[in-house]
């Protein structure tokens, strides 16, 4: 029999993770247990910015990782955290249709086997204030923690302040910072409920968590074990999804519950931030050239 | 289960055999992180060992460490410890135990703007060893006191060692600081009651009398602590209000304390330097080990030692009590033969599983670990303020392990202090975040 | 040019290539408080500095390995001493075994620095944060420092077999700062 070790970046009981930890154990079962796959929760192995390199170079045989953070690498990466784009789960799951065969490629290229991809719930504004079109949004100090995000602030007239996630809830309560974009989850896990007053769900977009094999170890398998792979993926795929839509419902019911106004945007606020998206679309294809721009055609025409 | 323990014996083992005949313990680590990784895993060793060397060499929390230490050197050039003992003797005079206290006062002091405790040591007795025993203080007690108190140095933040820990187990520094804070003060006013009633019950303490002194000459010597005070206040009032990092603070030190050195005229060209070249020393000798003890954690996780021990500690139906009492002896034991720093990163991979398993705050328990660290400091045979005293009075290490002693007792109580009220070390990092938004 | 001469050549191109590299690790240190003190600047101007952290953190891995090999000589790097000093008159054989172990390890460390630069260089790897740095150019002083220690330790070895002693000091003042 064989052991797998899998790095994950997120803590046990993140449902990313327990839902590695279950498509594992599928793949044990799969395979009469030839193939055992050991979860390494919490970035216990690798941290997370290291795992995509670990797999390709063979120092893990299969690993999990938020793929747009290897934007920089290959725009490809970053088709999912296009802002404004895709804007709900079904319009994130065609989207992820239409660059499924764009990151299947670029993956093999790096030597990469594509498995599944679960999102994150979507992504929402947090404010200190009423915020009812892009014109409430100008000044307010809006972390930045990325090239996307500062473009955001930069569209909207917000001021940049860049903040590492460890020292957001500081940032936030010391007044350093009076606006982000993240999911639900963080303002939970932040009790962001303390410093700020408003969530707007405007599902900015959903980053997806993207399971991987090296090439040469999916190779060395049998085709009865690299089948019990792909069907145990695409199973994990359909439940970590259901799972993540249950869980956004429960972390805007938690932010409302402690006092935070949870709402979807105004229509006119909508409308600017479609704006938005449609300049950085345009700017995300600029970047990612041809391939990117059959990704987004393919998946407006759906 | 003996099985699955095989990999234990066999890490011991290399260790005992790298360490204990003398190799560099940075390197050490890496040697028994090599077999432990040959031997169990099929993974190519050397390019995953690099990957996680890049990773924690080039860690953002990881800049503080050679900020503060090369903080720390500044001052060590500086007139601040005359300064010090000027501000504080008069104040401490009358005091039961009488200027005894100037040495756990003004290691308290210095102790929040210095991150180690051998800098404590040295910047504070360089001045209060000789002024005490020219007015005839009993000897063991100077410096058994000032051995103890320059501890705090790794309690009161900034600390190398919170850092550290900070950076192995991906916590928040600044959260680490600010628990430190009140556990040091609790352990300083326990040395300082140990120093009164000591001078009550002993017959050999009859030091010379002070002269007196009038109030107002008290607060006019005062203004002898005000640059070091408003350096406390600057690094850890701007991490307490949420100005700065423990990064940022580390940097408002090190200017700071280049403003203090120029404002006394000692700042030139030559003490510049000389502080420069040995911070980026002392933190390369701490990022050596730190990269050894990646590759450690990493080895021993491809093995599942970590989880294996957690769950076996946790299968034995431990208390929280009876672990703590086990992981004291065992970190007591450890702090005989091994700096502070190296125990803490050896170690953290194989504990922190367990104590987050047990439910133990790890805040808390980073606070735990500075106490029991702050222990091996004076404990024979390797201590590194015994060895500082050693060069500093010319005494046998026999004759200062033995002075220091009630200091390691007091210490040991301090772990039943925190044990009991938890909410010393946990209270502060709770509400710095909570802050009103300013 | 006799044997003696020649030797002390190289011992002073070699000492004096260890201090260029603690100097040029002071340097980073010192452009590591720079990059901070300027991200804190912008923050407070509302400005932003994309990739002060990531930056931070190159120098930090630079100041840290382009020191080793000086810090090493300096005797600044721990080891636990109560072995050695036991042997007394045969501590020769347990510095031999020290230096030997030393040896191997920093060739294996440098070894695979060099490979970290060169699949860094040949993965395209580049850094996640705003910086978008290619790796391989920062991990180059790593990689430098790395084949330094080993470069200081096969010295001290060969100066040991040699001279039956080496040119580390042991330096416990030096060591304390730490603790
Ligand atoms: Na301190
Ligand atoms: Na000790």
């Amino acid at each position: 029999a064989e052991t797998w070790d899998m790095p994950m970046a997120y803590p046990a009981t993140n449902y990313h993770t327990e839902n590695g930890v279950t498509f594992a154990e599928c793949v044990t079962e799969g395979t009469g247990g030839a193939l055992e796959i050991v979860v390494h929760p919490n970035g216990s192995l690798f941290s997370g910015s290291d795992i995509k390199r670990a797999v390709q170079t063979g120092q893990a045989p299969i690993g999990e990782r938020l793929l747009s953070a290897h934007a920089n690498e290959n725009p490809m990466f970053g088709f999912d955290s296009i802002p404004f784009l895709a804007t709900s789960f079904d319009d994130s799951d065609k989207l992820a249709a239409a660059a499924h065969d764009a990151i299947v490629a670029a993956l093999d290229e790096q030597n990469l086997v594509y498995v599944y991809s679960v999102p994150w719930p979507p992504q929402g504004f947090y404010f200190k204030k009423e915020v009812n079109a892009v014109a409430d949004m100008s000044g307010v100090k809006f972390r930045a923690y990325n090239a996307a995000t500062a473009r955001i602030a930069e569209l909207a007239g917000m001021t940049p302040v860049q903040i590492e996630a460890a020292e957001l809830s500081q940032a936030l309560a010391t007044g350093v910072a009076e606006s982000f974009i993240s999911s639900g989850s963080t303002g939970v896990d932040s009790k962001v409920w303390e410093s700020l007053t408003h969530f707007y769900d405007v599902q900015a977009w959903l980053p997806r968590n993207t399971i991987f094999v090296n090439k040469d170890s999916f190779n060395g398998l049998d085709e009865g074990a690299q089948a019990a792979i792909m069907d145990c993926g695409a199973k994990a795929a359909a439940s970590g999804e259901a799972r993540a839509k249950e869980l956004t419902d429960q972390y805007l019911k938690t932010l409302a519950e402690n006092g935070m106004t949870v709402a979807a945007p105004s229509d006119e606020l909508k409308e600017g931030l479609k704006g938005f998206g449609a300049t950085m679309t345009e700017e995300w294809i600029a970047a990612a050239g041809d391939a990117g721009k059959a990704v987004v055609d393919a998946y407006q025409a759906q | 289960m003996a099985q699955e323990f095989w990999p234990l014996a066999i890490f011991l083992f290399t260790l005992f055999l790298l360490l204990g005949s003398g190799v560099w313990i940075g390197l050490a680590l890496l040697g028994v992180a090599f077999v432990g990784m040959e031997l169990f895993t099929t993974r190519p060793v050397g390019d995953t060992m690099m990957t996680v060397i890049w990773r924690s060499s080039s860690s953002w929390s990881l800049t503080a460490l050679p900020l503060f230490i090369w903080m720390g050197e500044i001052l060590y050039r500086t007139r601040l410890s005359e300064d010090m003992f000027r501000g504080l003797s008069p104040w401490m005079a009358r005091l039961p135990g009488g200027l005894l206290h100037t040495n756990v006062v003004g290691c308290t002091v210095f102790a929040a703007v210095s991150g180690s405790s051998a800098a404590t040591l040295t910047t504070v007795g360089k001045m209060s060893i000789p002024e005490l025993m020219k007015r005839n203080y009993p000897e063991p007690m100077v410096i058994g006191t000032l051995a103890g108190a320059a501890t705090l140095g790794l309690m009161i933040p900034p600390s190398l060692t919170l850092i550290v820990y900070g950076v192995t187990i991906n916590e928040s520094i600044s959260k680490l600081f600010m628990a430190g804070i009140f556990p040091g003060l609790v352990l300083a006013s326990m040395f300082m009651s140990y120093i009164a009633i000591y001078s009550r019950l002993s017959s050999r303490f009859e030091p010379t009398a002070e002269p007196v002194t009038t109030f107002a000459e008290k607060l006019k010597n005062s203004r002898f602590l005000i640059p070091v005070l408003l350096l406390i206040t600057l690094v850890i009032g701007s991490m307490y209000l949420g100005f700065a990092t423990a990064t940022e603070a580390a940097t408002f030190g090190v200017l700071g304390a280049m403003a203090l050195a120029a404002a006394q005229g000692s700042l030139n060209w030559e003490s510049l330097k000389e502080s420069l070249m040995g911070a980026t020393r002392t933190s390369a000798m701490i990022a050596l080990i730190l990269a050894g003890a990646a590759f450690l954690s990493l080895s021993m996780g491809f093995t599942g030692l970590p989880r294996a021990l957690a769950t076996w500690i946790g299968s034995l139906g431990l208390t929280r009590l009876e672990l703590l009492m086990a992981l004291l002896i065992f970190y007591i034991v450890l702090g005989c033969f091994l700096d502070g720093i190296s125990s803490v990163v050896l170690t953290m991979a194989v504990v922190e599983p367990m104590i987050r398993q047990a439910g133990i705050d790890i805040i808390w328990f980073g606070i735990f670990i500075v106490v029991v660290v702050e222990m091996a400091q004076i404990t024979p045979p390797i201590g590194f303020n015994l060895f500082v005293l050693q060069g500093m009075t010319g005494h046998e290490m026999n004759f200062i392990a033995k002075a220091a002693i009630p200091m390691f007792l007091i210490m040991v109580v301090m772990v039943f202090v925190l044990i009991t009220f938890p909410g010393l070390a946990t209270w502060l990092p709770e509400n710095i975040i909570q802050r009103p938004g300013g | 040019m006799d044997q003696t001469t020649r030797a002390g050549v190289l011992r002073r191109v070699l000492d004096r290539i260890y201090s260029a590299s603690a100097a040029l690790a002071a340097a980073c240190l010192v452009a590591m408080l720079g990059v901070i003190v300027m991200q804190m600047i912008a923050r407070w101007s509302a400005f932003t500095f994309p990739g002060a952290t990531d930056y931070a953190g190159y120098l930090m891995a630079a100041a840290s390995f382009l020191a080793f090999a000086s810090a090493l000589n300096s005797g600044a790097h721990i080891r636990v001493g109560l072995f050695l000093t036991a042997l007394g008159e045969r501590r020769y054989w347990g510095e031999l075994w020290c230096l030997v172990v030393g040896t191997a390890a920093t060739v294996y460390l440098s070894w695979y620095a060099v490979r970290l630069v060169y699949w860094s260089w040949k993965l395209n790897d580049v850094s996640q944060g705003q910086d978008a740095t290619p790796l391989w150019i920062v991990q180059m002083p790593v990689a430098c420092g790395a084949i330094l220690l080993a470069v200081a330790f096969a010295d001290n070895l060969i100066a040991l077999i040699l001279t039956g002693r080496d040119n580390i000091r042991d330096d416990v003042a030096v060591q304390s700062h730490a603790e």
